[in-house]
């Protein structure tokens, strides 16, 4: 008996304590739920401007992409000019600190850049960007 | 007191909640969290950043004017202006004017590029405050 028992609380003694761990798994948690920012991608490759002086955009949260033959990609669909305000004011209700990154193709025209451009001012997003390249 | 002592202490052990399942489902999301964790890394030009949001600037204002046409040439004071010379060109009217920022003025039929080379040609020669004109009319 006696030695049944010195057993037994040699075993639980043995067992690690979780608790610190717990701890950890859950900070990260946390912070891997805050930081996360679902981006809709626009889903077409652009070729994208040669640009020295770009810099790194930390708060995109919209990208919208203008294809090479001037078509407008959001969210992995293709826009019309006139939903593209829309569209946008959807994407910002959903992240409204975030800026918006046009993705303008180098053989986009002007013309859409300016609807793109028009759109985001109409919703109130002041903090708009052309992609470019930096090599 | 010495008959429930002992008692006690067995609750006490009994009622300790086994955290294993949950830790488990905490791992999942958390893996899930990292999985999902898209860190989109986008470079670009700001474009009017300086300027509060609503400020219109009209070109009659600009004090260096910046012009493309439709086939991608480039107008500075009705002076046509090779790409490459954009930059000593703004320089050069910056230090005439300090103050002074650059509107761009594009024609609806030329390319992004053009724009987006006049945009870091400005910002090489130290005009952050860059303007594109709505000439949509």
């Amino acid at each position: 008996m006696r030695n049944k028992q010195t057993a037994a609380a040699g075993e639980e003694e043995n067992e690690i304590n979780l608790t610190p761990m717990l701890d950890v798994v859950f900070i990260m948690l946390i912070f891997f739920i805050v930081t996360a920012t679902f981006i809709k991608e626009p889903g077409v490759d652009v070729d994208r401007p040669d640009a020295l002086t770009a810099e790194q955009q930390f708060d995109a949260a919209i990208l919208i992409a203008i294809s090479g033959n001037d078509e407008i990609w959001i969210d992995r669909k293709q826009m019309d000019s006139r939903s593209v305000r829309d569209a946008i004011e959807r994407l910002h209700l959903e992240n409204p600190r975030g800026g918006i990154v046009i993705q303008a193709d180098e053989n986009s025209t002007h013309e859409q850049l300016v609807v793109v451009m028009e759109a985001a001012k109409q919703v109130g997003v002041s903090n708009v960007a052309i992609a470019s390249t930096n090599d | 007191m010495r008959k429930h002592l002992p008692q006690l202490g067995g609750d006490e052990e009994e009622n300790e909640i086994n955290l294993t399942p949950m830790l488990d489902v905490v791992f999942i999301m958390l893996i899930f969290f990292i999985v999902t964790a898209s860190f989109v890394k986008e470079i670009g030009l700001d474009v009017n950043r300086p300027d509060a949001p609503t400020t219109e600037v009209k070109p009659e204002d600009a004090n260096i004017l910046v012009t493309i046409d439709a086939n991608d040439d480039v107008f500075i004071n009705r002076r046509l202006i090779d790409p490459r010379a954009v930059r000593a060109n703004i320089e050069r009217l910056h230090a005439e004017n300090p103050r002074g920022s650059v509107v761009i003025q594009a024609s609806k039929r030329s390319t992004n590029k053009m724009l987006v080379t006049i945009m870091d040609a400005s910002r090489q020669a130290g005009v952050y405050s860059i303007s594109i004109a709505d000439n949509a009319r």
